[in-house]
């Protein structure tokens, strides 16, 4: 948790990338607002807004009186989300600093080549 | 102690609300009930102690007149005087603190006047029953007379008013004085006991002026002892209303 | 929402000094609401007129729906725990313990047990004998035990050590999500507790600068920093809380960039960094002092 941004914003990124990496698999609850909470030092409204974010977008929904769990397809739903803001997150900060270094294209994808090798 | 575990009682009542200021005070006896039994036995000893030696050191044939001079003996006073200090400080001590818990100063100052009370019925039921003790003793075996002195009267309800009163006196004064004093700090008591000096003078000046010495003294041998104490409790009732009003508008200042 | 607390153009004097100057706000009902501000700025006032412990030189003050002063049924549901109080001299700490339940009807004994050996406070030592960190202790534990609905904690940990600061955090964090209550933290130490807030109010001088809700004021300002020209071309006409330079680099600090604006930013070569609530405060704080100077 830092200052760049909103809280809650930032967890709701933090559930997503448990619910993408596969560690909240989908159908399986996800911990309370408390303890999101409690974990991330945070006031349990952020935490609920957090989530509750991620119930607008449809990744969690809520079983009464039960809890919180993922839904199906969230996964899926999810990295499609991230794919597209992908090129602007990661691709075009990546061709900007290349730029301010003089690293050409042919350079750029032959790095990216070997890294990923 | 119960374990009083995640609650929700009903808040207190009035009545609650004010005995529990009362408990407050007494959470640790020490400064009100220990320190000043304590004073009182060191000051009985000291007596003891004293008549003894002159006992042992005067003729036999002068030992009655001797005895009776022990029954002038003032040195049990002292117990009432102190009691405004005991006043003085439970109320600074405790006034900014029940302020946190939240209690109001209405509350405040009546638990606080239960308190005192209470204590003055202790104390005086205390010292009826050393009075009697000591006639029952003639005089510890001195013939001293510290609580029994004709000062306090003679049967056991005159002196157990009488020091009643007595107590209430010294303890209303000294809820006064703590008020000024929470309210006004130093310097408010200092106007304080300036303001009743000039008052104390300024009546004794107009008794003089007016050459009534003799109608003042006529009236207290009159109201006799008992009466005369009887008159007093109005000025403890005056000084403890004075004192609330002041309180009032008194903050717990750091 | 209910409003637990009303206040309008509350004033206070003391002689000449202003400590309070025409406050309005509301604190809506169970939620954490830091009061922020420098040393001095009118917190602990503030706290005390609406505890009844102080009185208002001008203005209106509900607590609960009643005015507090001298109102048992209203302050029976508040806790007030100051950093300054004192205790009778001769108290021990389990005196403190003994007595605070009858004051407080939802007091929690096991949660207090639970806080005492927590903190690690000897109940049986005297008061004077203590640490300022033990005597803190006391007054938090207090605090969070009696459970009262309406909660003030006047920087009351500044005494406790960065260890016993989180263990205090972190009870009234989870304690709060269990009980919901009205909690009204005041600080200094603005990024400690920052996260913990639902709602800020920031005071300077006596004034409500900032009365708005911590996620909305967090990444509300954003610091851009570049060349000079590049800078100063970004930002234009924007409202600017705060200016640096040094050589040929320059920083701004301003509010409210969309993420449009932010990858024009970006583009245009400047670097943008995040500005944390601390931060924040203290550039609108100056910002108001330097206004008192101008105009004195």
């Amino acid at each position: 948790m830092d200052e760049s941004r909103p809280l809650f914003v930032q967890l709701a990124e933090q559930i997503e990338n448990d619910i993408i990496a596969g560690v909240m698999p989908e159908e399986a609850q996800v911990p309370s607002i408390n303890e999101f909470a409690a974990f991330y030092r945070i006031n349990p409204a952020t935490a609920l807004k957090g989530v509750n974010s991620l119930v607008d977008e449809g990744a969690l929904y809520k079983k009464r009186g039960i809890g919180m769990f993922v839904a199906t397809g969230a996964q899926a739903q999810l990295k499609t989300k991230r794919r597209d803001k992908f090129a602007a997150e990661f691709v075009t900060p990546l061709l900007t600093e290349a730029a301010k270094l003089g690293i050409t294209s042919e350079q750029l994808a032959d790095m990216i080549r070997k890294a990923g090798k | 102690m119960t374990t009083i575990t995640a609650t929700d009682r009903p808040p207190a009542s009035a009545l609650g609300r004010i005995l529990n200021v009362a408990r407050l005070h007494v959470v640790t006896p020490w400064t009100a009930i220990g320190l000043p039994w304590l004073i009182l036995g060191v000051i009985l000893l000291g007596n003891l102690g004293i008549w003894a030696l002159i006992l042992a050191n005067v003729a036999e044939e002068d030992k009655a007149k001797v005895s009776e001079g022990f029954g002038y003996s003032g040195s049990s006073m002292f117990i009432f005087v102190y009691m405004m200090v005991v006043a003085v400080q439970a109320i600074s001590v405790t006034f900014p603190f029940a302020l946190g818990y939240g209690v109001t100063r209405r509350d405040y100052y009546l638990g606080t006047g239960v308190t005192f009370i209470g204590l003055a019925a202790m104390y005086s039921t205390g010292l009826t029953i050393l009075a009697a003790l000591e006639e029952a003793t003639n005089g510890w075996g001195l013939n001293g007379s510290m609580f029994s002195t004709f000062y306090y009267g003679e049967a056991w309800y005159e002196r157990l008013f009488i020091f009643f009163a007595a107590f209430l006196f010294f303890f209303s004064v000294g809820m006064a004085a703590a008020s000024i004093w929470v309210r006004w700090k130093a310097n408010g008591l200092v106007a304080f006991f300036i303001g009743l000096g000039v008052l104390i003078l300024g009546g004794g000046a107009l008794i003089t002026y007016t050459a009534s010495w003799v109608a003042v003294g006529t009236f207290f041998a009159n109201a006799g002892l008992v009466g005369s104490f009887a008159w007093s409790l109005v000025i403890s009732a005056i000084a403890a209303v004075g004192g609330f009003f002041v309180l009032r508008r008194a903050t717990p200042k750091g | 929402m209910t409003a637990v607390i009303e206040v309008a153009g509350l004033t206070k004097r003391f002689g000449g000094v202003t400590a309070v100057d025409d406050a309005t706000f509301r604190v809506e009902e169970n939620k954490i609401y830091g009061l922020l501000g420098r040393n001095g700025a009118g917190k602990t006032t503030i706290m005390q007129l609406l505890t009844g412990q102080d009185f208002a030189t001008s203005g209106s003050i509900e607590v609960f729906g009643q005015s507090p002063v001298e109102n048992a049924s209203v302050l029976q549901r508040v806790s007030f725990i100051k950093e300054s109080q004192r205790y009778p001299d001769d108290f021990r700490a389990k005196h403190v313990f003994t007595s605070a339940p009858w004051f407080f009807s939802h007091w929690d004994q096991d949660f207090a047990d639970q806080l005492i050996a927590d903190f690690r406070v000897p109940v049986n030592r005297r008061i004077k004998k203590m640490s300022r960190g033990q005597v803190s202790a006391i007054g938090v534990i207090v605090g969070l035990a009696s459970r009262a609905p309406l909660t003030f904690f006047d920087e009351p940990y500044l005494g406790l050590d960065a260890v016993a600061r989180q263990i205090f955090y972190d009870r009234l964090l989870a304690d709060y999500a269990e009980h919901p209550r009205t909690v009204v933290l005041s600080t200094h130490l603005i990024d400690e507790v920052s996260n913990l807030l639902e709602h800020v109010l920031v005071i300077d001088e006596g004034r409500i600068i900032i009365d708005e809700d911590a996620e909305t004021l967090r990444g509300s300002a954003t610091n851009v920093a570049g060349t000079r020209s590049a800078v100063d071309q970004f930002v234009g006409s924007r409202e600017v809380l705060h200016r640096d330079s040094i050589g040929g680099l320059a920083t701004a600090t301003v509010l409210g960039l969309t993420a449009g604006e932010r990858a024009d930013a970006v583009s245009a070569g400047l670097e943008l960094a995040p500005v944390s609530l601390q931060q924040l405060i203290i550039r609108r704080t100056n910002t108001s002092e330097k206004e008192f100077e101008v105009s004195a």
